[in-house]
Formats: C-alpha cells, sequence, structure tokens
C-alpha cells in the first residue's frame, strides 16, 4: 500500500515537473471551420474612428500598420474583424513583411476561427482567393490619415 | 480605521490609471493586471519558448482567465510587442484603454510596470528599437526601409500603376 501511495505521489511530482517545463498556455480549444471574404486591414485603424480605413485611400497607411506590428484583421462585408494569427504554416503574425504586402486586399480564405474574449481569432489554413485592392476610396478621401 | 484599510484594499486591487483618453469609441481607461503571453499559444497551446521572439501577437492572461490581446503602443502606427516581448511568461501592470467595440476587444497600452508601487514606463519600445536598425527618423513609418519597398512595389494606393490625382 505503502509503495503504491510512493509511486502515486512520484508520478504527480514528475506530472507537476514537467507541466512547469511547458510554456503556460490556456484553455487551448477546437475552433469551426469557416471561409472568410473580405478585406485585410489593420485592426487598429478598422475600429479606433480616427481615419477612413478602407481600400485605396487606406493602402499605404495599413502597411504601415502592419509593419508596425499592429494585428492584421480581415473585415467582411458585415463589419465583423477576423484577426489573423497565421496563414498557412507562416505563424509569424506581427510584423510580416508577406501579410503587410496584402494590405487592403480582397481576399477569400479558409481557416480555423476561434472566437474568445471580444476577439474572433483566424487561423488561416489557405487563401483560396486574393483579389487584389478592389474598393476605390482614394478620389473621395485622399490617402489616409495623412493626404500624401 | 477600517475606511482606510477597506480604501488600502480598492487601492491595491484596482490601481489607479493614468491613461490618456482618445475618445474612441467604447475606450475605457484601465490598469490590467495579467501574464504576458502570445495569443497561439494561449488559444492553441501552440507556444515559444520566448512567445514568439517578437514575431507573434502578445496579450495578458488576466486573473479571471480572460485574455486581453495587447494591439496598440504609444507609438504612432505600432503595436506593443516590443514593449511586452522582454516580459514574456511574467505578470506585469499594463495603463492604457480597452476598446470594447462590438466587432472587436482591444487594448492600447500607454504604460508598464512590474513594481505595483513604480511609476509605468511609457509603452515606446517600438521607436527605441526602430531607431537601433535603421536612424533617427521623425516619421519611423516614411523611413521604414519595408514599408518604402512594399510602397514602391504596387504604389501607395496598392494598384500598380494608380497615381492618386496631384493634389490642387
Amino acid at each position: 500500500m505503502t509503495k503504491i501511495l510512493q509511486r502515486g505521489v512520484l508520478w504527480l511530482v514528475t506530472l507537476l515537473a514537467v507541466a512547469a517545463l511547458v510554456p503556460n498556455h490556456g484553455l487551448a480549444q477546437e475552433g469551426r471551420r469557416v471561409t472568410v471574404t473580405g478585406e485585410i486591414s489593420d485592426t487598429w485603424c478598422s475600429i479606433s474612428g480616427l481615419m477612413f480605413a478602407k481600400g485605396t485611400a487606406h493602402h499605404q497607411c495599413a502597411i504601415w500598420c502592419a509593419l508596425g506590428g499592429i494585428p492584421v484583421s480581415i473585415r467582411d462585408a458585415s463589419g465583423a474583424l477576423y484577426l489573423v494569427l497565421k496563414i498557412g504554416d507562416d505563424e509569424d503574425s506581427a510584423a510580416n513583411p508577406r501579410v503587410a504586402k496584402m494590405a487592403t486586399h480582397e481576399v477569400v480564405v479558409e481557416g480555423e476561427l476561434l472566437e474568445r474574449d471580444g476577439v474572433k481569432y483566424l487561423l488561416v489554413d489557405r487563401i483560396a482567393d486574393d483579389k487584389g485592392v478592389i474598393l476605390m476610396t482614394h478620389d473621395e478621401h485622399g490617402i489616409q490619415p495623412f493626404g500624401n | 480605521m477600517g475606511f482606510c484599510l477597506a480604501l488600502s484594499a480598492v487601492s491595491a486591487s484596482a490601481p489607479t490609471t493614468a491613461a490618456e483618453p482618445w475618445n474612441i469609441p467604447h475606450e475605457k481607461q484601465v490598469v490590467l493586471k495579467g501574464r504576458v503571453t502570445d495569443a497561439l499559444c494561449h488559444l492553441k497551446g501552440r507556444c515559444a519558448s520566448d512567445c514568439g521572439g517578437g514575431k507573434r501577437q502578445l496579450g495578458l492572461v488576466l486573473a479571471d482567465g480572460a485574455f486581453r490581446l495587447v494591439a496598440k503602443s504609444n507609438i504612432d502606427f505600432a503595436g506593443a510587442i516590443a514593449d511586452l516581448i522582454g516580459y514574456c511568461g511574467r505578470e506585469i501592470e499594463a495603463d492604457g484603454l480597452l476598446i470594447e467595440n462590438p466587432a472587436v476587444t482591444l487594448f492600447f497600452v500607454q504604460g508598464i510596470r512590474t513594481d505595483a508601487s513604480a511609476p509605468f514606463t511609457p509603452a515606446e519600445r517600438f521607436k527605441t528599437e526602430w531607431e537601433a536598425r535603421h536612424g533617427k527618423a521623425q516619421e519611423w513609418w516614411r523611413a521604414d526601409p519595408e514599408a518604402n519597398r512594399l510602397i514602391a512595389e504596387d504604389g501607395p494606393l496598392g494598384i500598380k500603376g494608380l497615381a492618386p490625382k496631384p493634389r490642387p
């Protein structure tokens, strides 16, 4: 009986030691499969209301923000924002030039959606379509936010 | 005495914010206390020992288990990864604006500290690190070589050959 107890304690100690070595993460969750269609943009400009944040007028600004490390989102037609945490095998979600190059592009992506604490996180598996920049807004709004 | 104890308990649990309001819809000045982690690790268990080494989005895990993505620093056009990455896995206090927009909830950090009795350090490390790599610039975004390369490739409107109309 004592041996069984000792073995149990040993297992528990080993388990705790292993848990301490693994980087602490939260409740890893399974998302749901989705297809999202929308414009790639920076999340900050999309919600701050500080400028017009769509289409050609916002392309340059969206590049700056993406390279500055502000999270990039896909905004769908309803205004919902899907914050991109990876694209394919590329898990660099901060200041990634590959993502910045797609600023204000209209895309169709497939991936996994995780909703947590007011954020829709999107793990993109595949870009099914990239139409490039199609929303022409610069004639009306100039180049945001400074006009040049 | 009882009142003083109650008051000190309140201030211990809710540090005073010094965050500057920006009048952004749904903003709220708050101090968040939590552990720095990267979003992919926290949400999916895909962890890197260094929180992604500055290449992943970061946030704070609060005592109630909520995860707050930290999206913006005090530097224009810049996130807060440079400010947070040095605290990967550690508890910090972050002073700023929590923006609970129905489309997305984000935190705009303006100051960071690890010692509750110390003042907040402005969240401006992005600029310091950028200038260490590229030199001084009034506006980092216009001087950034990568940004200028991308803008030169596709134009400021994102469509090759399409130029903005000359300003009158």
